[in-house]
């Protein structure tokens, strides 16, 4: 009996050692919430400049280049319409050509109250996955100037953070991975 | 015959008295002597000792350290041809330490200097392209600043937490792209943080921390 309570002991020991090692810290684990927000607004920032008719075909599809690569390679984007009840989900460069050739004389793309709505959680692979949600309003103008179509969408991002390890200058580098999981349209207003 | 008796042992007293107080001081001022002899011995052996260390670099001392140890045995004034050799040469290698580690100081300082020029002027051109009014002025600007690096991928490391001696990184980026993601994102730069340079004076890696 005794004998078995020693190993239970023992497995317990270490396996409270295995949880503090997988543990973040406050400090860290803020900075990891803090990256994975950041490069949502960058994805914002993103979607602005292709949306733009001001921006230059040849930057345009460097800035596509860079979107995609915050994502995780089969991520899709949800897009939606006031006029269908379906929505539509691109590939992430589909996404960007489409939203290319959106047919408007000028577009406005505003992302807005970008937040957590279900906070990183460890998994058991070790990958942090959370959900952000942003709301987009979207504006269409025509050659005249007049505003041709309007909507705002709620949308929900998957965001994964992973830890992984490259080698620069002769040393190793320890850092977060964020990726960008599937884009999904929660509800679309005319608001 | 009983007075005659007394008169000799007095005078016979006065006699051990006077002789034994003369040879009690006499051995003193020997005792002394010897004492002093002793001490410069000693001395001039440590000095020797000491002297001879520093000459062969045997000897952990500082340099600080070693000048104090100098200044001592000069202090104690021996007057030992041995030593003042050794005092001449041992002068005369601090000397050429002293003139070695200011040198070294002053390099440093200079380093540091420059650090904190590139720092600035990295910082000022971040921030320039992260204001430009426009993509050619953005791009110009770029290349400008890719000028300062070996190349165009010379890898950029952003600090995202510092705890405990620990740092936490974001995802390894190049300058260009860093670059172009300021153009893009119209954001206040990182912080440098460390700046790597190659032998022809480009840089070769940088780190920056979030502020």
């Amino acid at each position: 009996m005794k004998k078995i309570i020693a190993t239970l002991a023992l497995v317990l020991c270490f396996a409270g050692i295995s949880l503090a090692q997988d543990e973040l810290s406050f400090e860290r684990k803020q900075a990891i919430d803090s990256l994975a927000l950041e490069k949502v607004r960058d994805l914002s920032k993103y979607i602005k400049i292709v949306g733009s008719k001001d921006t230059p075909f040849s930057e345009a599809n460097r800035v596509i280049d860079r979107a995609e690569e915050l994502f995780m390679s089969d991520a899709e984007i949800g897009v939606s319409s006031l006029s269908s009840n379906q929505i539509t989900y691109y590939r992430v460069r589909k996404y960007f050509e489409h939203l290319m050739r959106l047919n408007y004389d000028r577009v406005e793309i505003e992302w807005y109250n970008i937040e957590y709505v279900s906070d990183l959680q460890r998994q058991p692979d070790g990958t942090y996955v959370g959900v952000i949600t942003i709301f987009q309003t979207f504006r269409g103008y025509d050659a005249e100037g007049n505003l041709a179509y309007k909507d705002t969408t709620k949308k929900d991002i998957t965001v994964y953070v992973k830890r992984k390890e490259t080698q620069i200058g002769g040393r190793t580098i320890g850092f977060w991975d964020v990726l960008l999981g599937d884009m999904r349209v929660k509800e679309t207003s005319n608001r | 015959m009983k007075n005659r008796i007394t008169t000799v042992i007095m005078v016979l007293l006065a006699v051990f008295v006077t002789l034994g107080g003369t040879t009690s001081c006499k051995s003193k001022k020997r005792l002394a002597k010897e004492a002093a002899e002793a001490e410069y011995k000693s001395r001039v052996e440590q000095a020797t000792k000491d002297l001879n260390a520093i000459l062969d670099d045997e000897t952990l001392w500082t340099l600080e350290e070693k000048e104090a140890r100098v200044k001592t045995i000069k202090d104690w004034n021996l007057q030992n041809a041995e030593v003042d050799d050794l005092l001449f040469q041992v002068e005369k290698k601090l000397a050429r330490e002293r003139a070695q580690k200011e040198e070294e100081e002053r390099m440093n300082a200079q380093q540091q200097q420059q650090q904190e020029a590139a720092n600035v002027v990295l910082e000022k051109n971040f921030n320039s392209i992260a204001r430009a009014g426009g993509t050619a002025q953005a791009n110009r600007l770029i290349n400008e600043t890719l000028g300062l690096f070996e190349s165009a991928n010379v890898p950029v490391l952003i600090i995202i937490s510092q705890n405990a001696g620990f740092n936490d990184y974001d995802r390894p980026t190049t300058i260009e792209k860093y670059l172009n993601y300021l153009k893009d994102q119209k954001k206040t730069a990182d912080k440098v943080y460390e700046i790597k340079y190659n032998d022809n004076g480009k840089i070769n890696e940088l780190e920056l921390i979030k502020k």
